[in-house]
């Protein structure tokens, strides 16, 4: 087991960065899932940390050994990826089997500590079997369970359950959380899934572009977003980002004033408030009135979108709230829960 | 309107539409006939060959001119062939220790070459690959007299040596380019999950590369064989006696009196036999291969 350090790792490729001067600590026993749009550099973070990526610049340490220049295999690493990266040709027992082939662990030895993995992720059954003969979540298993016979010093995890059905991807999320407890085995899990994110972190770490937006807890990630970016990406449906300016501590944009902001006045704000932070009450009663433009009942919760001044808006409420399209109703905002960016570098303004 | 609505509720059969349906059944009929006309007489064109030379090596000398498939078989042919003073079994020697020595260092070249065309980033890489493929229009006749040449100043006329370089020169652009496919298509994923699961390059080649490229390896393989075991022009012109392979042995048989046809025809069908197990090799690699495939 061992923490893992970035000191200023940049990634190009040509004129392109994949990754920009990262800093970057992982604690020992961290469970740290990098999360971001596609492209955002977190899966080449990961590879780097494999070796399977070279870093242009910077340094990269896993315990205290500098690792830029040392082979993947020396790293004592273990990963899972998308696909799982299984051996088609092998049993599952030989898959499982083969970091420990490899390394010339005796066979007796190996076939004890391939009967545990197995047993670890429910697979017992399943050994003699290929590749091609399991289904999704099997598979996902196999990768995992051969990722764990060897007790690496550090998991890296590619979008693991990207490839499975919705219902069995939360068992599966379950089951990594328990398995991560267990071992409690540092852990690098790239998603761009932020429910994947919020349950399993430790910390969360948003990146977008190549550069880290913000690194902190869950909770911390989700209530407190150091920028627009982190605003608009965690959360579902996202935030609702309005452009306006900020008049003697009254938010004001077309059709909008939300008064009690603070700050004073500045031009060019964007208010963030999440669809959950809103209310939906009686016309008169709220902030502002608008119409209402959609309204959607998800199960647990009924999706309200209004149209303020040309803008969609959305608020999440009461599942057993009820509205008509084009109803004009109330919306009541808590100012506490309102953020402030500035819209021309998209930072968080604190008040 | 009402009689759109009687036709989706019960459908009712105009004697108009049952014409056509008979009209359009008889055309397909009639297309069908055609279809296996066709066919039949395509595999006929293939086939008598094949089985005029089958026959013919069952006959004795006396009905090896008449045109008559009643005729009693003989096994006299075989026997005869084998007779010390033809020497075609010298030469089938000959010809099995060429095609398989040139197998035997044709696919491992052929798998390094094809895997770093397929994985590796080297200068040219490009170029050298399509001038590889760019070997294979030259006309074999154009290149036989510097060959030639160049054997004799070495002293390797007439030797296995000499053939074998030129049946590698032959054979291996085929098989990089078959088996780079068959590497093109293994998941980039399972080679580097065996990286990090500890495995040398050489190690993930072995292990994780070569099995996955079985059906094309084989493949390869095989039909360098073939073309091995085939080739007559080079055998023809770079060997005189010691290493004379056996397609070249059959000019042996074209004697003063004529070509002696019941023993050409014998020697050919020794020839045909491992072609025709290695076809059914093949066959079923073939299909086996692609239920393997990658696991997703």
């Amino acid at each position: 087991m061992a923490s893992i350090q970035f000191n200023a790792v940049t990634k190009r490729w040509g004129d392109f960065f994949g990754v920009r001067e990262l800093d970057l600590a992982v604690a020992d026993q961290e469970f740290l899932v990098l999360l971001g749009p596609s492209g955002c550099g977190k899966t080449t973070t990961m590879r780097m940390v494999a070796g399977l990526e070279e870093p242009s610049s910077g340094e990269i340490f896993i315990g205290d050994d500098l690792v830029n220049d040392m082979p993947p295999r020396e790293r004592d690493i273990a990963m899972v990826f998308q696909n799982y990266g299984l051996y088609p040709h092998m049993s599952v027992r030989d898959n499982i089997g083969y970091p420990l082939k490899v390394r010339g662990i005796p066979r007796e030895d190996a076939q004890k500590r391939i009967d545990a993995a197995a047993a670890k992720v429910e697979l017992g059954p399943f050994l003699e079997r290929k590749p091609a003969q399991l289904s999704g979540g099997q598979r996902q298993r196999v990768a995992l369970a051969r990722s764990l016979v060897r007790t690496p010093r550090v998991f890296l995890m590619d979008e693991p359950l990207s490839n499975l059905d919705a219902k069995l991807r939360v068992t599966m999320r379950a089951e990594l959380k328990h398995l991560h407890h267990e071992l409690r085995i540092t852990t690098i899990y790239v998603t761009h899934d932020q429910m994947e994110a919020m349950t399993l972190a430790t910390r969360v770490g948003v990146m977008n572009k190549g550069v880290m937006q913000q690194l902190a807890p869950p909770e911390e990630v989700y209530n407190d977003p150091a920028n627009m970016f982190v605003a608009g990406f965690i959360g579902s449906p996202s935030m609702n980002l309005v452009h306006g300016d900020l008049v003697d501590g009254t938010f004001r944009a077309e059709g909008v004033a939300v008064p009690g902001i603070g700050g004073g006045s500045r031009t060019g704000v964007v208010l963030g408030i999440r669809p959950e932070d809103l209310r939906v009450v009686g016309p008169g009663q709220g902030v502002f009135d608008a119409p209402v433009y959609s309204s959607e009942l998800t199960g647990e919760s009924t999706l309200v979108t209004f149209n303020v001044g040309g803008r969609h808006v959305c608020a999440r409420g009461d599942r057993h709230f009820r509205c008509e399209i084009g109803e004009v109703v109330g919306v009541a905002v808590d100012p506490q829960r309102a953020y402030l960016f500035d819209a021309a570098t998209e930072n968080r303004i604190r008040l | 309107m009402n009689a759109v609505a009687t036709s989706l509720s019960r459908p009712v059969v105009t004697p108009e539409a049952a014409r056509r349906r008979q009209r359009a059944q008889r055309r397909r009929a009639v297309l069908k006939v055609l279809e296996v006309g066709v066919l039949l007489f395509v595999a006929a064109l293939i086939v008598f060959p094949i089985a005029w030379m089958v026959m013919t090596a069952f006959k004795t000398p006396i009905t090896v001119y008449s045109y008559t498939i009643w005729f009693q078989p003989t096994l006299d042919n075989f026997r005869e062939v084998f007779n010390p003073r033809w020497g075609i079994a010298q030469k089938v020697v000959n010809s099995t220790i060429i095609a398989c020595s040139t197998v035997v260092i044709a696919i491992p070249i052929a798998v390094s070459a094809a895997y770093a065309f397929s994985r590796l980033q080297f200068p040219l890489k490009r170029v050298t690959f399509q001038w590889i493929l760019l070997t294979q229009f030259i006309p074999a006749v154009t290149i036989v007299l510097p060959f030639y040449v160049m054997f004799r100043k070495l002293g390797l006329l007439d030797t296995y040596a000499a053939l074998i370089i030129v049946d590698l020169a032959i054979v291996l652009p085929y098989a990089i380019w078959t088996i780079k496919g068959f590497i093109d298509a293994i998941p980039l994923e399972a080679e580097e999950a065996a990286i990090i699961d500890g495995a040398s390059r050489l190690r993930v080649i072995w292990d994780i590369v070569v099995p996955m490229a079985r059906p094309g390896i084989l493949t390869a393989a095989i039909f360098c064989f073939i073309l091995t075991w085939n080739e007559f022009l080079f055998g023809y012109l770079l060997s005189r006696q010691k290493a004379v392979p056996l397609p070249v042995g059959i000019i042996g048989f074209l004697l003063e009196r004529g070509p002696v046809w019941e023993l050409i025809a014998a020697t050919g069908i020794i020839i045909t036999i491992p072609m025709f197990f290695f076809a059914l090799i093949i066959q079923r690699h073939f299909t086996k291969g692609m239920n393997l495939g990658a696991v997703r």
